[in-house]
C-alpha cells in the first residue's frame, strides 16, 4: 500500500518535472531569441543588415568589434567605465539608504511614521517623466551639468526600492530580534549594519541588480546633462551612433555596441545572483 | 630723421600689438553644437583652427528631440554663460531652421564679415534669413532633390531609359500620374511609399501651414498630394510603407518592382544601400532627373548664435565652407556632397570625365546644377517639420485601411494641438 | 531611575535619523521639480519655437481641455487611459502568474530543478537590453519584409505579408509580449527572494503534516509571500501606468494604428517634447497621479486585508 503510493508519487513527480522543464525551456528560448538576433546582427555588415534579416552569422564580427572599440569619436571603453562608476554608486546608495529608511519606518515608532510612509507611497506613483523636465532645469540653474552628482545622489531616495525593503522586512524581520540585540547593548546603527543588513542580503542583492541595470541603461537624463565626450555613458554613445550622419551610419557597429553594453550587466548579474543564493542558504542553516 | 623713423616704427609696433591683443581677446574655446559627426568630419579635415583656440564639440543625438532641447537651454542661457561655455556656432536642419533664424538668439552674419553670397544658392541664403531679410547663417551643402528612376523599368514602361526623354515624359504631375497607370499595367509600382512625393508638393506650397491668425490651413499643393495619394493607393500604384520603412527599402533591390524614388545626392549615395548591394543590388541601373517639380530635401546650416565670443573665427568658418574654392572642391570630390558653391559645382558639371557609377555614369552634379534655379524657399513656418510628419503619419493609418479619412484627420488635429498649442485647428 | 522611565527610552529620534537622508535627497532632487509640475498645471505655460508663452494663471482650464471631447466625440485622456490599462493587463497578468509559478518551481525542494542558475540568468536577460534596443529588434522582426513575414510567406501560410505593426491587435500583443519578456524574470527573482525569506521550518512542518504541493502553496507560501506579492502587483501596476518606451519606440511615438497603442505617458510626452507645454503636461501628470494612487490604494488594501485574515 505504502509502496504503491510511493510509486504513484514518483510518477507524479516525473510528470511534474517534465512539464516544468518544458515550460522553462520554452521561456528560455523566447528570452534567448532576441540575444541570438543581437549576436547574429553584430556579425553582419551595415549593407547586409540593410538587406534584411538573416538567421545565420556572417563574417563581420571582428570588423564590427574593431570599429566599435576603436571608433575615433566614441570611446566605448571610457563610456563603459563611466557607466559602471555611476551605476555601481547608484546601486550601492539606493539599496543601503532604502534599507535604512525602510528599517527606520518598520522598527521605530514616531509621530511622523505614518505620514512619512504614506508620503513615500504616494510619490512612488508619480511618473518620473513628470519631474524630469523640472529636474533638468534645476540642474542647469545649479550648474550641475557635466557632473555625476545629479546622476548618483538622487538614487538615495528610491521610493520603489524602499517599498520593497519595507515589504521584505515585514516578512522576515521579527521585532524581538531587534529587542534582543538592544538588550545585548548594541547601538542602533550597529544593529542595522551588523544584524539587519545581513538578514536582508537577498533583498539587497536583488535590488542592487535592478538599480544597477536601470542606471546602466538610463538614457534620457544623462543625455541632457552630459555633453563632455569623456563623461558620456554607454546609452548616450549608442544613441549617438544611431543618429550618426548617413555617410557613417553603421548598424553593425550599433549592434556590437549594444552587445558590449550588455556584457558588464550580465557579469554583475551572475555575480550578484550567486550572493542571493548564498544569503538564502545562510538563512536556512540558521532556520 | 632717424628719430622720426624710430618713432614711426615704435608706433607701428604698438598698433600691431594692439591689433594682436584685440584678436587675442576672442574666446579661447570655440563651442560647436551639433547632433551628429558629419560636419565635424569636414571641419577637422578642411578648416585650420587659429592657434590658441580649442574647438569643443557638443554633440547631442537628436533622439527624442534631445538635440534641440539641449541647444535651446544653452541659447536661452547664453547671456549668463561664461565665455568659455558660450555657444559659438550651431547646426540646424532645414526642417526647423526657422525656429532659430526667426529669433533673437541668432545674429546678422553680414555684420561679422560674411558678406559674399554670390556663389551660394539663393534658397540656402533665404532659408537662413529672418522675416526682415537679415542673414543669420550659411549652409555648406545644397540639397536639390531628384527623381531617381530604375533605368530598366523605365525602358520597359516608357520605352526609353535616356534621362532627357524620361524627363520629357515625367515633367508634370499629369504625365507622372498617367505613367503610374502604365507602370501598374506592366506589373510595377510607380513609388514605394505613399509619402514618396510629399516633399515635391509641400516644397512648392503657395501658402504657409499657419496663417497670420494662427489657423492651420491646407495649401492646394498639400490637397493635391492627398488627392494623388488617394488615387495611387486605390489603384495600387504605390505601397503603404513610410518613406524610411524597410518595406520601401526592399524595393531598391534588383528584384524590386518600383520605378521612382525621390531624393538628393546624400540620399542615393548613402541611403540606398540595398541598391548598392554587390549581390542583390542593381548599381548602375539608376538615373536622376528633375521630375514633375523642383524641390529640395534636408541640408545642414551653420548658424551664428547671438553673443558668441569668437565672432572672427565664426565668420571665418562660414566663409571657408561657402567661399573657399579648395574646400568646396574637396567636398564634391572627396565627400560626395553637392557643395553650396555655384562656381565649384559648375566645374564638375562641365567635366566630361566626372560621373557617378551608381547612376550609370550620369553626371549628377550637372543635373543638380540645372535644378537649383527652380528651387524656392517661401511660405515656411517654424512648425513645418512636425506638421508634415504628423499629417503623413495620420494619413498612413487611413491608407493602410485602419481608419476612415475623418478620424485620420481628427488624429492629425489632436496631434497638432498637443504639439503646438498656439495653432488653431479646424 | 524607575522602570517606567527605562521602558520609556524613546527610540523615536532614531526613526527620524534613519529616514532623514531619504527625505533630504528626495526633496532636493525630486519633490521640488514635482511640485513645480503640479503647480504648473494651473498655468498656461509653453514655448512657441523659442518664445516663452506664459506662465499665465488659467485656473483649471488645462483640466477642462483635457476632458473636452474632440469633434469625433473622443476624450483623449480617457482613450489613452483605456489603452494603457489594456496593454498593462495583457502583459502584467501573465507576468505575475508565470513569475509566481517559476518562483515556486525554483524554490521547491521536491522538484529540485537542475540548471537553475542557467534558467534564472536567462529569464532575466531580456531586462538587460535597453528597451529601445529591444523594441528596435522587434520592429525589424515583425516588419512587412521582416523574418516573421518571410517565414510565413515562404511556408505558404499567408499569401500577402501581414502588417503586424499596422494592426491594432497585433501591435498590442507585441507590446504586451515585450513587456512580459522584459519583466517576468525580474518579478520571478523578486518573488523567489520573498519565498526564500520565509522560514523553512514552515514548509517542513506542512510537509510533515502531509500537505500536498497545492496546499502548501495556498496555505503557507501565498499568505507569507503576501507583502512581496502586493509589492510586485503594485509596482507592476505603476510600471504599467507609466508604460512608455516600448510602445514609443515600436510605433515611432505614433501609437499606431489610430492611436490605439498610445499610452498616458506617451500622451504626456507629446505635450513636453516640442512645446515644453508644462501646463498641459502638468495636468496630465496630476490625473496620472490620482489614477495611480487610487488604484494602488485599492490593490494594497484588498490584498493586505485578504491575507491578514
Amino acid at each position: 500500500m505504502n509502496n504503491s503510493e510511493n510509486v504513484k508519487g514518483r510518477v507524479h513527480m516525473i510528470v511534474a518535472r517534465t512539464v516544468v522543464y518544458i515550460i522553462l525551456i520554452f521561456l528560455a528560448i523566447l528570452c534567448l531569441f532576441s540575444f541570438y538576433m543581437l549576436i547574429i546582427n553584430s556579425t553582419r555588415s551595415n549593407a547586409q543588415l540593410q538587406g534584411g534579416f538573416a538567421i545565420l552569422p556572417r563574417e563581420h564580427f571582428l570588423d564590427n568589434l574593431k570599429n566599435a572599440w576603436n571608433d575615433a569619436s566614441i570611446n566605448i571603453p571610457r563610456g563603459m567605465l563611466n557607466s559602471f562608476f555611476i551605476a555601481a554608486c547608484s546601486a550601492i546608495l539606493t539599496t543601503y539608504f532604502s534599507a535604512l529608511t525602510a528599517y527606520g519606518i518598520h522598527v521605530y515608532n514616531f509621530k511622523l511614521k505614518k505620514p512619512a510612509f504614506l508620503f513615500i507611497m504616494a510619490v512612488m506613483m508619480i511618473p518620473p517623466q513628470v519631474s524630469a523636465v523640472g529636474f533638468i532645469q534645476l540642474m542647469y540653474k545649479l550648474k550641475l551639468t557635466n557632473n555625476y552628482i545629479p546622476l548618483i545622489l538622487p538614487s538615495i531616495a528610491a521610493p520603489v526600492v524602499f517599498f520593497y525593503m519595507k515589504q521584505y522586512l515585514e516578512s522576515v524581520l521579527p521585532l524581538e530580534m531587534v529587542e534582543a540585540a538592544r538588550i545585548d547593548g548594541s547601538g542602533e546603527f550597529r544593529i542595522f549594519n551588523q544584524i539587519v543588513l545581513p538578514i536582508m542580503k537577498p533583498a539587497i542583492a536583488v535590488q542592487m541588480i535592478f538599480s544597477f541595470v536601470s542606471s546602466w541603461n538610463n538614457y534620457f537624463i544623462p543625455a541632457l546633462l552630459l555633453d563632455k565626450a569623456e563623461m558620456k555613458t554607454v546609452p548616450i554613445m549608442i544613441a549617438q551612433l544611431r543618429s550618426a550622419d548617413y555617410s557613417k551610419f553603421d548598424m553593425g557597429k550599433v549592434y556590437m555596441f549594444i552587445l558590449l553594453a550588455i556584457l558588464p550587466v550580465l557579469i554583475v548579474y551572475i555575480f550578484l545572483s550567486k550572493s542571493i543564493i548564498k544569503g538564502v542558504t545562510a538563512g536556512s542553516v540558521k532556520g | 630723421m632717424k628719430k622720426v623713423l624710430a618713432l614711426a616704427l615704435a608706433l607701428c609696433m604698438v598698433f600691431t600689438l594692439c591689433a594682436i591683443s584685440a584678436s587675442a581677446e576672442e574666446g579661447k574655446v570655440f563651442n560647436i553644437y551639433a547632433w551628429n559627426e558629419e560636419f565635424k568630419g569636414f571641419f577637422e579635415k578642411y578648416y585650420e583652427v587659429p592657434e590658441g583656440v580649442t574647438v569643443n564639440w557638443i554633440i547631442t543625438p537628436s533622439d527624442n528631440g534631445a538635440y534641440q532641447q539641449k541647444l535651446d537651454e544653452a541659447l536661452l542661457n547664453q547671456a549668463n554663460a561664461n565665455d568659455d561655455d558660450k555657444v559659438d556656432l550651431f547646426l540646424a536642419e532645414a526642417d526647423y531652421i526657422l525656429k532659430y533664424v526667426d529669433s533673437e538668439y541668432t545674429q546678422d552674419i553680414t555684420a561679422l564679415g560674411v558678406t559674399d553670397f554670390s556663389n551660394a544658392y539663393t534658397y540656402t541664403v533665404q532659408a537662413a534669413s529672418d522675416a526682415a531679410g537679415v542673414v543669420k547663417g550659411v549652409s555648406f551643402q545644397c540639397c536639390p532633390s531628384a527623381l531617381i528612376y530604375r533605368r530598366s523599368i523605365a525602358e520597359d514602361v516608357l520605352g526609353t531609359s535616356d534621362p532627357a526623354e524620361v524627363q520629357a515624359k515625367l515633367d508634370s504631375w499629369d504625365k507622372f500620374n498617367a505613367v503610374a497607370a502604365d507602370a501598374k499595367a506592366k506589373g510595377y509600382y510607380m513609388t514605394a511609399s505613399f509619402a514618396e512625393t510629399y516633399r515635391v508638393f509641400s516644397n512648392n506650397a503657395s501658402s504657409p501651414w499657419v496663417d497670420e491668425e494662427g489657423n492651420l490651413q491646407f495649401d492646394p499643393q498639400i490637397e493635391a498630394w492627398i488627392d494623388q495619394t488617394d488615387e495611387f493607393i486605390q489603384n495600387g500604384y504605390t505601397l503603404t510603407a513610410g518613406v524610411w520603412d524597410d518595406e520601401k527599402n526592399a524595393q531598391m533591390f534588383a528584384d524590386g518592382k518600383t520605378m521612382c524614388f525621390f531624393g538628393p545626392a546624400w540620399y542615393f549615395n548613402f541611403c540606398m544601400g540595398n541598391a548598392q548591394d554587390p549581390e542583390k543590388g542593381c548599381s548602375g541601373d539608376w538615373a536622376i532627373i528633375e521630375g514633375p517639380a523642383a524641390h529640395f530635401w534636408g541640408g545642414t546650416w551653420l548658424l551664428a548664435p547671438a553673443g558668441s565670443d569668437n565672432p572672427t573665427m565664426l565668420a571665418d568658418v562660414m566663409n571657408t565652407f561657402i567661399n573657399n574654392e579648395d574646400v568646396c572642391t574637396a567636398l564634391v570630390a572627396n565627400e560626395a556632397q553637392f557643395s553650396n558653391n555655384i562656381a565649384v559645382n559648375a566645374k564638375f558639371a562641365e567635366d566630361p570625365d566626372y560621373g557617378s557609377a551608381f547612376l550609370g555614369g550620369q553626371n549628377d552634379v550637372a543635373i543638380f546644377s540645372g535644378m537649383t534655379n527652380n528651387i524656392v524657399w517661401e511660405n515656411h513656418t517654424i512648425y513645418d517639420q512636425l506638421l508634415n510628419e504628423g499629417l503623413q503619419n495620420a494619413l498612413q493609418d487611413y491608407y493602410k485601411g485602419n481608419v476612415d479619412k475623418d478620424s485620420a484627420m481628427q488624429n492629425f488635429y489632436n496631434y497638432v494641438n498637443e504639439t503646438y498649442p498656439a495653432i488653431v485647428t479646424p | 531611575m524607575n522602570k517606567q522611565k527605562k521602558k520609556g527610552i524613546s527610540y523615536a529620534k532614531w526613526g527620524y535619523i534613519f529616514i532623514l537622508p531619504f527625505f533630504i535627497a528626495y526633496i532636493s532632487f525630486t519633490l521640488i521639480p514635482q511640485l513645480m509640475t503640479f503647480y504648473n498645471s494651473l498655468f498656461e505655460n509653453y514655448r512657441n519655437g523659442l518664445t516663452q508663452i506664459g506662465p499665465n494663471f488659467v485656473g483649471l482650464q488645462n483640466f477642462v481641455k483635457l476632458f473636452t471631447p474632440d469633434k469625433s466625440g473622443t476624450i483623449g485622456m480617457l482613450k489613452y487611459f483605456g489603452n494603457t490599462m489594456v496593454l498593462w493587463l495583457m502583459g502584467a497578468v501573465p507576468q505575475v502568474l508565470v513569475a509566481l509559478l517559476l518562483a515556486v518551481f525554483f524554490t521547491s525542494y521536491r522538484l529540485n530543478i537542475k540548471g537553475q542558475q542557467f534558467f534564472k540568468t536567462v529569464i532575466y536577460m531580456p531586462n538587460l537590453i535597453m528597451a529601445s534596443a529591444f523594441s528596435m529588434l522587434f520592429f525589424t522582426l515583425f516588419s512587412p519584409v521582416g523574418p516573421v513575414n518571410q517565414v510565413l510567406l515562404s511556408s505558404g501560410m499567408v499569401d500577402k505579408a501581414i502588417d503586424f505593426l499596422g494592426m491594432k491587435i497585433s501591435v498590442r500583443v507585441l507590446i504586451s509580449l515585450m513587456n512580459f519578456l522584459m519583466w517576468f524574470g525580474n518579478t520571478t527573482i523578486l518573488l523567489m527572494a520573498g519565498i526564500q525569506g520565509i522560514d523553512q521550518s514552515m514548509f517542513e512542518a506542512a510537509e510533515i503534516d502531509g500537505a500536498t504541493s497545492l496546499q502548501v502553496f495556498m496555505k503557507v507560501t501565498l499568505p507569507l509571500l503576501a507583502p512581496i506579492l502586493v509589492y510586485t502587483i503594485i509596482t507592476a501596476m505603476i510600471g504599467g501606468l507609466q508604460m512608455f518606451d516600448v510602445p514609443q519606440v515600436l510605433t515611432n511615438g505614433k501609437g499606431t494604428p489610430n492611436r490605439a497603442s498610445m499610452t498616458m505617458v506617451m500622451y504626456l510626452n507629446n505635450f513636453l517634447q516640442t512645446s515644453k507645454n508644462y501646463g498641459m503636461a502638468g495636468a496630465v501628470s496630476v490625473v496620472l497621479f490620482i489614477v495611480s494612487a487610487v488604484l494602488s490604494l485599492f490593490v494594497y488594501n484588498t490584498l493586505s486585508k485578504q491575507y491578514k485574515k
